[in-house]
């Protein structure tokens, strides 16, 4: 009787400690806490503002196409070659001003997310008259172009790209490319 | 040892350790689910046409069970679920750096280094041990003497 007496009571009973002692117990409140995560960040997309689709669009099947953030759209390598060739695109790099200068497509300005104020305002004229802006960084799963790309919408209502595959699948391709400092 | 590892103000703390890790790692990327599909994009385990849905639902499934850790309620089964994806994550790490791919890993920034490294595979491992602790020898603050 003494030793019941000392034992724990959970104050809320069966959500801390009920079906805790089994293994099956332990799975299935796993199991459970999976189901309400999942849940809820289906919920909390659904009203996000940066809200994305379950699955991504279809697209050409060599092509894929991370979210974007609103207002911002995907360029596939073809397509940013295309702008290249034809001038109609300003090319931003997003990437530091030393991977910059040791390559990057010709006419790309350069501004690095980590100082974009300075970055921006020194090429606000090219931006301005810029038919459409087109950003990158080394790769797809590098999230600078992107960044650098929200940031320009917020001064500029040209259209804005993010060429996802980036510097790497430009160089893959063979595309020109320019060092130094300059455009 | 095993009575240091067993007493409760060690299940406290490790408990503690564990949910806040995880919900400070993802309260910021709770409505930022485009960021969290690149950064899993990035370790090239996913299918692309499931990276919506991981970035959609992972910093939920690595929140709640984490508040749920600090909270105290079913604490081995949050303890397993966050034990499981750390394992997954170290599988997932050591699969990007065996094949030389230098990404961020969008974990504990800017407490210390965010890319894909050794010492994330040794942050996580400790987590983990963490974790083991917390199946082992659960603690709750709700939990009570009786009068």
């Amino acid at each position: 009787m003494a030793e019941s007496a000392s034992k724990p009571r959970p104050l809320l009973g069966p959500l801390v400690s009920a079906g805790q002692q089994t293994v099956a117990g332990v799975l299935i409140g796993s199991l459970a806490i999976l189901i309400v995560s999942a849940t809820a960040g289906l919920i909390a997309n659904r009203f996000s503002p940066r809200r994305i689709p379950l699955f991504p669009a279809v697209r050409a099947r060599d092509v894929i196409s991370l979210p974007l953030p609103p207002g911002i759209r995907s360029m596939a390598p073809q397509k940013a070659y295309a702008a290249f060739q034809a001038h109609s695109a300003l090319f931003v790099d997003a990437r530091s001003p030393d991977e910059y200068a040791q390559g990057h497509i010709p006419g790309a300005i350069n501004i690095p997310v980590n100082d974009f104020e300075n970055g921006a305002l020194s090429h606000m004229d090219q931006l301005d008259s810029a038919p459409a802006v087109v950003t990158y960084c080394p790769s797809m799963e590098c999230w600078d172009a992107v960044d650098v790309a929200d940031r320009i919408r917020e001064v500029s209502q040209k259209p804005i790209y993010v060429f996802e595959q980036g510097w790497e699948a430009w160089q893959a391709d063979k595309r020109p490319v320019t060092k130094g400092d300059q455009p | 040892m095993k009575r240091l590892l067993s007493h409760p103000i060690t299940g406290h703390i490790c408990r503690l350790l564990l949910g806040g890790a995880f919900v400070y790692a993802n309260w910021t990327k709770l409505f930022h689910a485009d960021e969290v599909a690149r950064l899993i994009y990035g370790y090239r385990i996913i299918h692309p046409d499931l990276l919506n849905l991981a970035g959609i639902i992972f910093p939920w499934l690595e929140l709640i069970p984490g508040a749920l850790l600090l909270i105290g309620i079913l604490p081995r089964s949050a303890a397993t679920l966050l034990g499981g994806l750390l394992a997954v994550f170290i599988g997932a790490a050591a699969l990007v750096m065996m094949r030389g791919i230098q990404i961020k890993c969008g974990c504990f920034l800017p407490l210390v280094s965010d890319h894909v490294d050794w010492l994330m595979i040794l942050r996580n491992s400790i987590l983990i041990l963490l974790a083991l602790q917390i199946i082992a020898w659960p603690t709750s603050f709700l939990a009570r003497r009786r009068p």
